[in-house]
């Protein structure tokens, strides 16, 4: 292959016109499975200038990762190989490069040198065993020759360039003394050490909380203005496509559908992926002006865009009331296992869930939320408060009445994969319910659960396979047809659609506001994600470290956060549109809070302040 | 402070268990131990005087009290068999089975760990297959059939090495080395093939984790990524393994010295067995278990050297 | 199913079957006597077409003796196995699934049996049983629980933990419903790699124990017991030693193959 052609430049443009960074053409990428050869990416072209974000997005399966790997050429430790294409590259003071033919010698010193990395996994992007500064610094001294002395100079200068507070110390850390947020600053400074021209993120913020995802998008934000550096951006998230790009590029099963800046992307999408993906994607702020719930936009079956409808209400009964819920766990250490501290995951939690109704409870990582869902359910045992369900009190049940009143409150959890049991056919899972509380004479189970299929839009065919036959949001359906069985009341989802891509992710909200408005469920919904959350709740929960920070109606909480941690919340919110971008990096300098409290200690009785009518906020002087 | 106490003390009340369990499965068999020792038609008299000398027919707890009490003052009883105060013997055959239980390990791990990082760098092609294949063949033959072989090669054919015997170190260190030598490389082999397949599947493992490709993105060189980032996450992981090997050696180390009849920990072991040399027994026993239960303290206090995630407890 | 047919499946199962049938099948098909027949003129002859494998010391044709001892040996293999299952499962799947306090105490208690070498506790209690193929499977049975226990309790700690055994509670399961449609199912197949693996190990140790001397007993035969009578001749004629050790490796082979065939095959990552 030929390696030193310069760009063919375009024609008409002007010979002083500047040259993209990265010209990736037509660029086809194979795997070797034991099921044959699987194409990765095919006939993938698009241009990446100097200095600008030029964003990949895409559904899980679309080739966004392959492209951003092949152009790294690590694509190839993976199993993959390059069957085509060409990948141009402008190095610092040389001429063009197809990277796609390089040496391998001549791939290693590029990259972490001019091409710079970070993927998405903090908490596994470092080596447990080497300190922080090893790891700044052995890509310095491959790249640059510098001796300790220098080098570890230099990695404190990174450190302070991305805004770790006490850089000394912590280069005699090992990473797991470092939060999720801080080791992705680590990584994003192990990547910018050698001043990259172009630094490829890899969804660098997936696992991140929302407030260290805002700061870590404005963090590579400044990083590229002062640097006059390129990123490629992957991501699944349309949002942070709208914050952060300005060129995106989507991508759907390989190919790439649509192309173009960001402006035009979201205000005229071409293709109808686009558009779909589009009205997928929960719009923090769509709902303002509005009271209850409504369907996401989605492409019905006939190709055309389905109407929003909004759900009825419910009359404002009371169903589930829960008063002062605290549930710890116990820390256990010595020899004789004895309990050292505890942990409060949930801290004197009080709320009221009316029938028909969806009161969302949202928070970042830790925060208790689910602690609190599957202590309504008592699959783990609260230490204090009372769970009145339909008048009847569930904490103070005997395990012989508890098994009966589980009847009217079921849950759906995150993981598909996991939550339901690989060896038993589908239809005994659904059945289960059924025949545990014995609702239906054996003969009429078959027609139930097939019935229940139906209400989830499974076909038939589904009953008699097994969960690993099935996809992420297939089994999510699956899991919600278990939950509906025993004609619960009340459905706890816990994170229940946040492992699934986007369109799936709609049609399961669609399918859940659907039952409610149908059956008269009510919902307690957990989740992290602030634009899901407007969209289909009621009331909405904020909680922080165990505790409810503020609590009210949707249209209350949203368009009036009154307590400081709600603010802050919104603000790091992405939105997914271009033309409200807010980029501000607030130094990580506010200490980590624990919820580990030493034995015997009495937090004090969470009080609120009625801002409203409805509208709790937690007193916090 | 508090994790040494703490430590200090599990191993206090592993020992206590160690004891009541070789007592009791020494004393609650069924099976009358004098007529054991004295053979089915002895004069019923001569083996009433024997249990009583034993102090048999005394209530278990006191019998349990005496042993340990006996074991506490460093008085370990006699060998029924050899007549000599067990504690001497004890510390001769420790001396010898350390020997060749360190040769063996030593062997193995130094074989073991390349032979495996080399299958996993070159996973699923003909370096992986080849020592894979030797080392499941490694480990399916038994430990006295290698040791039969390396007497059949070594010893008879050869004529290198003895084929049986013990040296005391002290007195020369060569005939030492020399006569521990095919025990140690008959027990190193069925240990290389296990440390080969774990050191193989536990860098396997590690290779295919996110800070590797980390490491391969920073521009790393392969023979870094591989010898120094990967090795140092699979230190800890073959450590632990090493460290339970060092039981199930303990219980080959019986086969194998008998068979080269190297007066070790296991020759003893054996004699006490065969001749139902009762305080001979408990005392082996207990020694071993001991040995085992210190050797994974050992290990569990390097893993704290080796992986900084446990040093924060 | 795709997964049996790797070389190493196919060789596998290939040898683990031919030598359960040849236990199975062998005695019934040839007569006793073939194999204890001493024909004194025919004493340590190399592998021929009449003695296929050679003979002994005391003249028995070795092919014959290897295929009867096969079933002393695969039976106590396979029974202490059973054995151990019999013991560790209950106890694993008690700690496992219940924890607490009683999770502490048998678990502290298979720690310390774990510091005890398998064989050596397998040799003491048939050294304290006096030696015999029934004492043999016992001393190997309850040598093996300790290990099996903490695989079980292992595993049903990772299964009781899952969503789904949690959904199924949701769902109004009792804990009986649980361990049966939920747990078990998912505990068994790792525990089955484990048990083939420990058959393994069985054999293993029924040689060592016939080795000892404190295994099969005359006139019974087994294969460590060929091993230990042919330690004397292995100068002049090492095929005694070498039959029934072959025997030993083969079966050990590939039942070690199998074991890891069947781990891939119910790895949940490649499903």
């Amino acid at each position: 292959m030929d390696q030193m052609t310069p760009f063919p430049l375009q024609p008409g443009t002007p010979a002083d016109a500047p040259q993209p960074l990265v010209s990736i053409e037509n660029l086809r990428v194979e795997f070797e499975t034991d099921g044959g050869t699987v194409v990765g990416v095919d006939d993938v072209t698009f241009t990446i200038n100097p200095g600008e974000t030029v964003c990949v997005v895409g559904e899980s399966g679309s080739g966004k990762s392959v492209t951003s790997l092949s152009l790294m050429r690590l694509v190839e430790f993976g199993g993959g190989r390059i069957a085509g294409g060409r990948l141009m590259f402008a190095p610092r003071d040389a001429v063009a490069i197809d990277l796609a033919g390089a040496a391998p010698e001549f791939m290693r010193a590029l990259r972490g040198n001019e091409i710079g990395m970070i993927f998405q996994e903090p908490m596994t992007s470092l080596n447990p065993v080497f300190t922080i500064e090893r790891q700044l610094t052995d890509g310095l001294r491959v790249h640059r020759g510098l001796r300790r002395g220098e080098a570890r100079a230099r990695a404190l200068q990174l450190l302070r360039n991305v805004r770790i507070p006490e850089p000394e110390r912590r280069l005699g850390q090992y990473p797991h003394e470092l939060s999720g947020g801080m080791r992705q600053r680590v990584v994003i400074a192990m990547a910018m050490a050698c001043e990259p021209r172009l630094l490829i993120a890899d969804e660098p913020t997936t696992a991140l909380d929302v407030t260290i995802q805002a700061e870590i998008l404005a963090l590579i934000d400044r990083l590229k203005r002062e640097n006059g550096m390129a990123v490629l951006f992957i991501t699944h998230d349309m949002a942070v496509v709208a914050q952060m790009a300005d060129r995106v590029v989507v991508m759907y099963r390989g190919k790439i559908v649509e192309e173009g800046r960001v402006k035009d992307i979201f205000e005229d999408p071409q293709a109808d992926y686009t558009r779909m993906l589009l009205a997928a994607v929960p719009k923090l702020g769509d709902m303002g002006g509005t009271v209850a719930p409504e369907r996401m936009r989605t492409l019905d079956a006939e190709g055309g865009a389905a109407g929003t409808a909004a759900v009825k209400r419910g009359k404002p009964q009371p169903l589930l009331e829960v008063r002062n819920l605290s549930t710890r766990f116990p820390v256990k250490g010595g020899v004789l296992r004895r309990t050292v501290a505890n942990v409060h995951a949930v801290e004197d939690v009080s709320f009221t869930i009316n029938v028909g109704e969806t009161l969302s409870l949202v928070g970042e990582s830790g925060c208790g939320k689910s602690t609190c869902g599957r202590s309504i359910l008592r699959l783990v045992e609260p230490q204090a408060g009372e769970i009145w369900l339909n008048g009847r009190e569930i904490r103070g049940l005997p395990r012989g009445e508890l098994r009966k009143a589980r009847r009217e409150m079921q849950m759906v959890f995150q993981d598909p994969f996991a939550s339901l049991n690989p060896y038993r056919r589908l239809r005994d899972q659904v059945a289960e319910p059924l025949v545990n509380f014995g609702l239906a004479p054996k003969a009429e189970i078959e027609h139930r659960v097939a019935q229940l299929f139906d209400r989830v839009e499974l076909p038939r065919s589904f009953l008699d396979r097994y969960p690993h036959e099935l996809s992420g949001g297939q089994r999510q359906r699956v899991a919600i047809a278990r939950a509906i069985a025993p004609n619960p009341k009340l459905v706890i989802a816990d994170e229940a659609v946040s492992a699934l891509d986007v369109s799936v992710q709609a049609q399961v909200l669609n399918l859940l506001m659907e039952l409610q408005a149908d059956l008269g469920l009510s919902f307690l919904f957990i989740s992290h994600d602030f634009a899901v959350v407007e969209r289909i709740s009621h009331h909405v929960g904020v909680m922080y470290l165990g505790r409810l920070v503020e609590l009210g109606p949707r249209p209350a909480v949203f368009e009036d956060p009154r307590h400081p941690y709600t603010k802050a919340l919104m603000s790091a919110v992405p939105v997914a549109d271009p033309r409200r971008r807010r980029m501000h990096e607030a130094p990580s300098a506010k200490p980590i809070a624990s919820p580990i409290l030493p034995l015997g200690h009495q937090p004090e009785a969470s009080r609120y302040d009625e801002v409203t009518p409805g509208h709790f906020v937690l007193n916090w002087n | 402070m508090t994790y040494i106490l703490n430590r200090l003390l599990s191993i206090a009340l592993t020992l206590f268990l160690i004891s009541v369990i070789t007592f009791a499965v020494t004393t609650i068999l069924p099976g009358d131990v004098a007529t054991m020792i004295m053979g089915t038609q002895s004069n019923p008299q001569a083996l009433a005087g024997l249990r009583k000398s034993l102090g048999l027919n005394d209530p278990l707890v006191i019998q349990y009290g005496r042993w340990i009490g006996g074991m506490v003052t460093g008085d370990w009883g006699h060998s029924l068999v050899f007549k000599v105060p067990i504690a001497d013997l004890l510390i001769q055959k420790i001396k010898a089975s350390s020997l060749i239980v360190v040769m063996s390990m030593a062997i193995a791990a130094t074989c073991a760990v390349p032979l495996g990082v080399w299958a996993a760098v070159h996973r699923n092609r003909w370096q992986d297959a080849l020592s894979s294949s030797a080392a499941l063949v490694g480990v399916s033959l038994p430990d006295f059939f290698w040791g039969i072989m390396m007497i059949l090669l070594f010893a008879r054919v050869l004529g290198w090495f003895p084929s049986s015997g013990f040296a005391d170190p002290a007195v020369g260190l060569l005939p030492a080395l020399s006569h521990a030598f095919l025990p140690s490389f008959a027990l190193g082999l069925g240990l290389m093939a296990h440390l080969t397949r774990m050191t193989r599947s536990t860098m396997t493992g590690i290779l295919g984790q996110e800070f590797i490709r980390v490491g391969r993105a920073k521009g790393l060189a392969e023979r870094t990524i591989v010898w120094r980032y990967a090795l140092a996450n699979a230190v800890g992981p073959v450590l632990t393994v090493a460290g339970l090997q060092v039981g199930y050696l303990f219980g080959s180390i019986i086969v194998i010295e008998t068979l080269f009849n190297y007066t070790g920990m296991g020759w003893l072991t054996y004699q006490a067995l065969l001749n139902r040399d009762i305080p001979l027994i408990q005392a082996t026993l207990f020694v071993i278990a001991a040995v085992v239960m210190l050797a994974n303290l050992v290990v569990d206090l390097l893993y704290l050297y080796v992986d900084p995630r446990i040093r924060l407890e | 199913m795709k997964r049996f047919l790797t070389p190493k499946g196919a060789i596998g199962v290939t040898l683990v079957l031919l030598m359960f049938l040849t236990a199975v099948v062998a005695p019934l098909v040839i007569p006793a006597d073939f194999a204890t027949r001493m024909t004194m003129s025919a004493r340590l002859r190399p592998p021929s077409s009449l003695h296929w494998l050679g003979t002994d010391q005391l003249g028995r044709d070795l092919l014959y003796r290897v295929m009867l001892g096969a079933r002393t040996s695969l039976m106590i293999a396979a029974a202490a196995v059973v054995m151990s299952l019999a013991l560790g499962l209950p106890l694993g799947m008690i700690s496992g699934f219940y924890r607490g306090r009683i999770d502490n105490v048998l678990m502290r208690l298979v720690d310390t049996l774990l510091s005890f070498p398998v064989l050596l506790l397998a040799l003491t209690i048939s050294a304290m049983l006096g030696p015999s193929v029934p004492n043999a499977i016992i001393a190997i049975g309850v040598a093996f629980t300790p290990f099996l226990a903490r695989i079980v309790r292992g595993e049903a700690l990772r299964v009781t933990q899952m969503p789904y055994v949690e959904a199924a509670r949701a769902a109004g399961a009792n804990d009986v419903q649980l361990i049966v449609r939920h747990v078990l199912p998912n505990v068994m197949p790792p525990i089955i790699v484990q048990a083939t693996i420990s058959l393994a190990f069985a054999i293993l140790a029924e040689a060592g124990l016939s080795f000892l001397g404190l295994g099969t007993q005359p006139p019974q035969s087994s294969w460590g017991l060929m091993i230990q009578a042919s330690r004397d001749y292995l100068d002049v004629a090492p095929w005694t030693g070498l039959v029934p050790g072959g025997a030993v490796a083969l079966t050990v082979l590939g039942l070690n193959m199998s074991g890891d065939i069947l781990r891939d095959v119910f790895d949940p990552r490649t499903n």
